[in-house]
């Protein structure tokens, strides 16, 4: 197949050599990279040094910005509701999809294919959606799980209340994003070879010890990389509680998290310099966050 | 770099060269405006305008069979902070701004202090001032210098379910003493329902209403100097009088503009919203099942006998320095704002109550029957709290985020973290901290 | 074939079926009832919607003129937002998947000068939250007056370090080094290479990355909230989002709360459509780059 295709390349066009090829291919994204990665980058680096007042302009004030965040309880306040948020949703989030992934893979099931598809139907519901609907669900008074609860002879509890709010954002990530690491959990077990059951019936393992001693040690690797993208997909939370904002004004405030904060200095308070500035600690913050993790489970990946 | 930076003013606000073009054109303006009105839309002009009252397309309509070679878009990018982050956003870009937008009287302050808003005074707006109630023309002008046009106000009353009254024995309260007698009594013989919802911690423009009524007067501005009272006894006063009817479960404090809130005073959770003229045209279409059970009264006041009420919200047209058609937007938001018959049918049909001094006393017009009121005339109702409202009541230059601090606090404090009053010295010393920041002289 | 399939008759392995069906039916229950409230709310009017219950159908059956009403809002503003989103998503997938494809190809098969720094560089984008430069890409974009453009949406979603990160792992595995060796003794070009015998090979990875490519620029909400101002240029999740604000603030002329269901539920459909018929693609290749890393 290949030479036939070799035969009816065109005679006489440009041969790229092995030195240059790899430039080629990087090209396009690595200008993509540095135009929208790297220059937004300085970019914010830059204008954080600046500050812009309603009266008296622009001018330079070095590091004044990262002086003052270091400072802001309300930059701290929302790195605080970050890390609460990726300590309950990750792990919940991770144990359940290893679990289903477990079980579909056991064979035990009836209905595989249904379970493992329709688990996965909430990853093509954007954020926005997923937020509105669970926002309409949430209502104390008048919302489904209110009435089905009063139905029931119970009150629910007020899901947007202090106690509540963290829960039920998990919640929205929870239900979007489960079926989307199970799949990937799934696809990794089933990757692995088959003569390691074999082996394993000769030696009497049961079905939930060789699940969890043989199989599940070794996907750790799969594992691993999605935590480090949850924590990453985590630390940025933006759209649900932006969205669920005002009907539960009393816990998210307009310092919810980080990002919420940056978007308000920018588009209420008018200060963008400092915005910058917040961007930048932020992604700090989480650059460091996935690099100790990925430090502390010993997987460099360095080639 | 630095240099740089501080003239190339794109990022922050306007860039110079819109600057430049904005003096061009104040520059040439004399002579247009003097020219016949018919000249100056010679050639089709196409004007964006940014607005959320429902149907404003309609009355857009009305403008556009007078002046038919002005079109007019109306985009509606969301009502309330939406609204605004979106104008702040297109600022801040330097493109994408409207030619006009609809304003709030709260908001008026912050976009002049942007810089963004136009004067319409060359364009011939200063000859229509005297057609309007004086405070509303007032308050979007400088001397000439004319940066919005009033299109509504927003007189208080208590607008109130009649049936839910009726059925508990509740008469509208003439005062807030009785307000509160009445909100434990209902509270106690009706579990469930309550007298009405506090909304304070969730909608900064009505407290500010409420702020307004009883006397505090949290800023006054003189160009770079400002003084700020947030924390006056007056507010303690005011928001003491609520946590004392949260605290009791009295009124409830699901915060408003939620579904849950609308549901809630369709359903008859809520008897009572002390609200403005305006406030039917957000409930017309959600409370169906309500609609003609409500009736308003006069408003609540603090001391017996002593009338004094408030204006709540209440919008005006404004156009942008960065507009190509300054003399377009002006003629529409003149129109909007002061022409009689529009005015009349956005009265009628949309609840807006007029800014002009003739409809505000004319008789046909305030015996004007509506329907969602029980075919009551309710004009004569705003019409006496708009002669009662103090018109000294100040708004910052960046009221926005004054309010955002503000509800972000006492939402904690309703949230179960202290309480309200206690919450205001936290919020004077938030926002007297970022008037310096922003280079204000605190005085 | 598994373990537990070899001695299906036993009942310990019925007791385990029963239960264990029985708890992904729980989470099936959990996950499928946000979008059977989607479905019943979108067929409810506005009265209805707050007065029955949440999670059965009413009396009257509203959908036909939701729809009408989803449509017709705006001067039909709703298709238009249906265009932008595929618009926007389908050209940020196929560019962020094509230029990480031949960047990953290129650290996977290639040894160069500046290889080591550039690879760290990728990984360490990864670790960048993309949100944290929302911000700051908005202030500079503007200052190039390049916000309200198509162009700020799709030119930094194009830019996807993690599907660099997992066409290196897939390439690396799926392609063997002797097979490129054998192209170049034929005399074929590296372009050629690529684009003739690696490509076809590497597809699995490239549709994987392509559908999380896809799925991030349709899930994004923060990047065109804050670069587009004008409502004709919005995708579906902005419009949405302002749909249901002028919804909360009682300003969208008839009330929209069940209209923004039925946005919700006519633009989730096509999506989830497409996810059934894509199954393979998306089933096997997922686990791609984590199987390997």
């Amino acid at each position: 197949m290949t030479e036939r295709q070799l035969k009816t390349r065109p005679r006489n066009r440009v041969i790229v050599n092995k030195k240059i090829a790899p430039y080629l291919f990087l090209a396009p994204f690595a200008l993509l990279f540095v135009a929208f990665l790297i220059v937004p980058l300085i970019y914010a680096a830059d204008i954080s040094l600046y500050k812009k007042a309603m009266v008296g302009g622009v001018k330079f004030v070095g590091a004044d910005n990262y002086i003052k965040a270091f400072a802001d309880p309300k930059f701290w306040e929302g790195i605080g509701v970050l890390f609460k948020f990726a300590f309950l949703q990750i792990p919940i989030m991770i144990g359940t999809a290893l679990l289903f992934a477990l079980i579909l893979d056991s064979g035990v099931l009836w209905a595989k294919a249904f379970f493992r598809i329709s688990f996965f139907i909430p990853y093509a519901v954007p954020a926005v959606i997923a937020t509105l609907i669970w926002s309409y669900l949430y209502g104390p008074a008048y919302g489904p799980i209110g009435q089905t609860a009063r139905l029931l002879g119970f009150e629910a509890p007020d899901f947007v209340s202090q106690e509540w709010i963290l829960g039920s954002i998990v919640n929205i990530a929870q239900w979007q994003f489960m079926g989307y690491n199970m799949i990937i959990y799934f696809a990794a077990l089933q990757a692995i070879p088959g003569d390691l059951e074999e082996a394993s019936v000769v030696d009497g393992a049961s079905a939930f010890t060789f699940a969890t001693r043989i199989k599940l040690p070794m996907i750790v690797p799969t594992i691993i990389v999605t935590v480090v993208f949850s924590i990453i997909g985590s630390l940025q939370l933006f759209t649900e509680p932006f969205l669920i904002q005002n009907m539960a004004r009393s816990v998210i405030n307009s310092n919810f998290t980080p990002n919420i904060y940056a978007y308000n200095l920018t588009f209420v308070a008018q200060q963008p310099n400092y915005a910058a500035a917040i961007s930048f600690l932020l992604g700090g913050v989480i650059a460091v966050v996935s690099y100790v993790f990925m430090l502390a489970t010993n997987q460099r990946i360095d080639r | 770099m630095a240099e740089n930076k501080s003239t190339s003013a794109v990022t922050f606000g306007f860039g110079r060269r819109d600057f430049l073009r904005g003096a061009a054109a104040t520059a040439t303006l004399p002579i247009i405006a003097g020219l016949p009105k018919m000249a100056m839309a010679d050639e089709a002009v196409e004007l964006l305008v940014w607005a959320w009252t429902p149907d404003t397309a309609a009355q857009a309509e009305m403008f556009m069979r007078k002046f038919p070679n002005i079109k007019v878009k109306i985009e509606n990018q969301g009502g309330g902070k939406p609204h605004y982050d979106k104008l702040r956003n297109a600022i801040q870009a330097g493109s994408g701004l409207p030619d006009v937008a609809q304003m709030e009287f709260n908001s008026i302050p912050s976009f002049r202090a942007l810089q963004s808003l136009a004067d319409m005074g060359p364009y011939g707006a200063n000859e229509v001032k005297d057609k309007f109630i004086d405070w509303t023309w007032a308050a979007g002008s400088d001397g000439d210098a004319v940066y919005s046009i009033p299109w509504d106000s927003g007189p208080m009353a208590s607008i109130y379910r009649d049936d839910i009254y009726s059925a508990n024995g509740l008469v509208p309260a003439k005062t807030w003493d009785e307000f509160a007698d009445s909100a434990m009594k209902l509270a106690k013989d009706k579990p469930g329902t309550y007298l009405t919802n506090f909304v304070g911690a969730s909608d900064a423009g009505w407290l500010g209403s409420q702020l307004w009524q009883i006397g505090a007067r949290p800023f006054h501005v003189n160009g770079a100097e400002i003084h700020i009272e947030i924390n006056s006894q007056k507010a303690k006063d005011l928001l003491n009088y609520w946590q004392k009817l949260i605290d009791a479960k009295a009124v409830d404090t699901t915060p408003g503009w939620t579904t849950e809130w609308f549901a809630g005073m369709d359903e008859g959770r809520y008897a009572t919203w002390i609200a403005a003229a305006w406030s039917p045209i957000v409930m017309q279409q959600s409370m169906k099942k309500s609609f003609g059970l409500w009736r308003a009264a006069p408003m609540p006041v603090w001391e017996a006998g002593k009338k004094v009420t408030s204006n709540w919200g209440g919008s005006t047209f404004s156009a942008f320095t960065t507009s190509q058609h300054l003399a377009e937007a002006t003629q529409f938001a003149v129109f909007m704002g002061s022409d009689l018959e529009a005015a009349k049918l956005w009265n009628t049909k949309q609840f807006l109550f007029p800014v002009l001094k003739e409809l505000a006393t004319d008789t046909e017009l305030m015996g004007h029957p509506f329907e969602f009121y029980g075919n009551q005339p309710v004009n004569q109702v705003f019409a006496e709290s708009l002669g009662q409202v103090d018109p000294t009541f100040e708004f910052a230059p960046f009221q926005d985020y004054a309010d955002q601090i503000l509800t972000d606090a006492l939402a904690k404090a309703i949230g179960g973290e202290g309480t309200m009053a206690g919450a205001l010295d936290g919020v004077q010393d938030a926002v007297v901290a970022y008037a310096k920041d922003q280079g204000f002289t605190v005085i | 074939m598994s373990i537990v399939g070899k001695n299906a008759s036993s009942a310990k392995f019925r007791r385990n079926r029963w239960l264990l069906t029985g708890l992904l039916s729980l989470y099936f229950i959990y996950t499928f009832m946000p979008l059977f409230y989607v479905i019943t709310a979108a067929t409810k009017s506005n009265q209805d919607l707050f007065s029955t219950f949440g999670l059965w159908f009413a009396e009257d059956f509203s959908l036909w003129e939701n729809l009408a009403t989803l449509f017709t809002i705006q001067d039909g503003i709703f298709l238009k937002w249906m265009a932008n989103t595929a618009y926007y998503s389908s050209v940020s997938a196929v560019g962020a998947a094509l230029f990480s494809t031949l960047a990953g190809y290129a650290f996977a098969k290639y040894r160069f000068f500046g290889k080591k720094l550039m690879f760290a560089l990728v990984l360490g984008a990864v670790m960048i939250p993309q949100t944290a430069l929302v911000i700051p890409m908005f202030l500079m974009l503007s200052s190039m007056g390049l916000t309200n453009t198509s162009l700020a949406v799709i030119l930094p979603s194009l830019v996807f370090p993690p599907g660099v990160f997992l066409m290196w792992a897939y390439i690396d595995d799926a392609i063997s080094n002797e097979l490129i060796e054998a192209g170049r003794m034929d005399g074929a070009g590296e372009v050629h290479i690529f684009s003739s015998i690696a490509f076809r090979m590497l597809m699995p990875g490239f549709a994987t990355v392509l559908i999380l490519a896809f799925v991030a620029s349709w899930n994004n909400y923060f990047l065109p909230l804050v670069m587009l101002n004008k409502p004709d240029m919005f995708p579906i999740t902005v419009g949405l989002a302002q749909l249901y604000s002028t919804a909360i603030s009682g300003t969208g002329g008839v009330l929209l709360f069940t209209v923004v269901m039925t946005g919700a539920l006519v633009s989730i459909v096509p999506v989830i459509a497409a996810f059934l018929i894509m199954q393979r693609f998306w089933q096997g290749g997922l686990g791609a780059g984590g199987v390997k890393a």
